[in-house]
């Protein structure tokens, strides 16, 4: 999947992006500063906004295999369940009560299959957002800042859901996050933005560890300390 | 006979009570589901599309919705009389006029309420639906759904401006007894005979129909904000 020549004006923002390319079944972690035109390039990338100049070419996927889960995910005015299986009814694939039994049990709850979606914790409502979207099974998930609100059991959750994925079936996720650690232990590639321009793009070793452009070291070094904790406890463990 | 039998005994049995009712009924009724399909579907298309007088139009109808009943009237009065282009109809002094004067005056309201909700709600469900992979149509059907509370509310708005709406039907349909005189033009003529007992009574039925109105319309709101930790 590959993105050249891209450009989309926003008020005084300019996403501009000349060369980036997404590897089919990796995991690729979309990170930079607020405002650096993350969400932005993945709207455009998922069909919701519509960029002023350029294209993706998605080749060799289409626009239905690919779905976005968001920091405030929508819910449909119905029940948990209801909106778990949209995706599906939409498509008239019968949904597999085990199979939605076992995502809802994995993520405690089961039990709140027939509450009103919008009563849910925001936490809970992100989760049901998660797994809305890996039920179809797209063949791209874009997750822009989803798992921001969870408890960091429930992170772990979905990375291991994630990382399984991958083991057993993989498919190709952009994660935006500003969340580091998350972001190294899942992905695969990393994609640097700032200004609405992609300034690096690498391993994570690259990107994260070794970063060759100045913003980029000026990025890491404001987050390094979380980030270097947990790098130091995960060689301590190893 | 106890009091209260013998009250209501007289009231219906007097001559144009129950005729009124049925007139404002039927009138309501008509009027309501013919604006709610006018309506739903201009404040649909409104938020949907854009082109060019689109706002001078969003501007004409939220005038329309704010407009005097009795100016709406005079307007469909001109229109429908018998020298005027929609006098070969001969809708005037007919229920069918009436629901006509009425349709200008509720579609523009339901248009303006749909519309309103529309721009808040339409964007998000569209995009959500292009997310989930849902065509243009199990888009429209979406949006559809998930304003189906507001949907409710802004018809039932209108259907309580309907029943209670006095200027309009009085210039079209002429508050004749028996035939075009409906409850709000009955407590008027009520009223100016000094005949204040059956014009309460008139008044307390139409009070109880906009009071079940306006606590379905409620019901229908609450139902969701209730609930949401959004």
């Amino acid at each position: 999947m590959k993105i050249i020549s891209l450009q989309k004006q926003l008020g005084d923002f300019s996403l501009k992006i000349d060369n980036l390319e997404f590897e089919i079944g990796a995991v690729h972690g979309l990170i930079g500063p607020n405002g650096s035109g993350k969400s932005t390039l993945a709207k455009i990338i998922v069909g919701t906004t519509e960029p002023d100049f350029g294209k993706i070419n998605l080749a060799p996927l289409s626009q239905n295999d690919i779905t976005m889960t968001s920091q405030k995910p929508y819910l449909l005015h119905d029940t948990v369940y209801n909106n778990l299986i949209y995706p599906l009814k939409i498509r008239k694939i019968k949904p597999d009560e085990s199979e939605i039994n076992s995502l809802l049990d994995k993520c405690g709850m089961l039990d709140k299959k027939k509450q009103y979606a919008r009563s849910l914790s925001s936490g809970e409502q992100q989760k049901l957002s998660f797994i809305r979207a890996m039920i179809f099974k797209p063949k791209l998930i874009i997750i822009d800042e989803t798992l921001s609100n969870l408890d960091p059991d429930s992170v772990e959750l979905f990375e291991n859901i994630i990382l399984d994925k991958q083991k057993n079936d993989p498919i190709t996720w952009i994660s935006i996050s500003h969340q580091l650690v998350h972001i190294s232990k899942i992905c695969d590639k990393i994609h640097f933005l700032s200004d609405g321009q992609n300034i690096q793009s690498g391993t994570i070793n690259d990107v994260l560890l070794n970063p060759s452009n100045e913003i980029v070291k000026k990025y890491m070094s404001s987050t390094e300390i979380s980030f270097n904790m947990y790098n130091s406890n995960k060689k301590e463990k190893q | 006979m106890s009091f209260f039998e013998s009250i209501f005994s007289d009231f219906f049995n007097s001559a144009g009570v129950v005729d009124s009712i049925r007139v404002t009924i039927v009138m309501s009724f008509f009027s309501t589901m013919i604006s709610s399909i006018l309506g739903i579907f201009l404040g649909l298309f409104l938020e949907r599309f854009n082109f060019k007088g689109k706002k001078i139009i969003i501007r004409f109808n939220r005038t329309l919705m704010c407009a005097p009943p009795v100016v709406i009237g005079l307007l469909a009065y001109m229109l429908l009389r018998g020298k005027g282009p929609l006098g070969f109809l001969v809708w005037v002094f007919t229920i069918k006029g009436m629901i006509f004067a009425q349709v200008i005056i509720i579609t523009p309201i339901i248009c303006g309420m749909v519309y309103s909700y529309a721009i808040r709600t339409a964007p998000a469900v569209r995009n959500f639906g292009k997310t989930m992979g849902a065509s243009k149509r199990q888009i429209d059907i979406l949006i559809l759904k998930e304003l189906r509370n507001e949907i409710y509310f802004s018809i039932l708005t209108g259907f309580g401006r309907s029943i209670s709406e006095v200027g309009a039907v009085f210039l079209i349909g002429g508050n004749i007894k028996n035939n075009t005189r409906t409850m709000t033009t009955a407590i008027s003529t009520l009223k100016n005979a000094g005949e204040f007992k059956d014009g309460i009574y008139l008044g307390i039925i139409l009070l109880v129909m906009a009071f079940i109105a306006q606590s379905l319309a409620d019901y229908f709101i609450k139902e969701d904000t209730y609930n949401e930790n959004y």
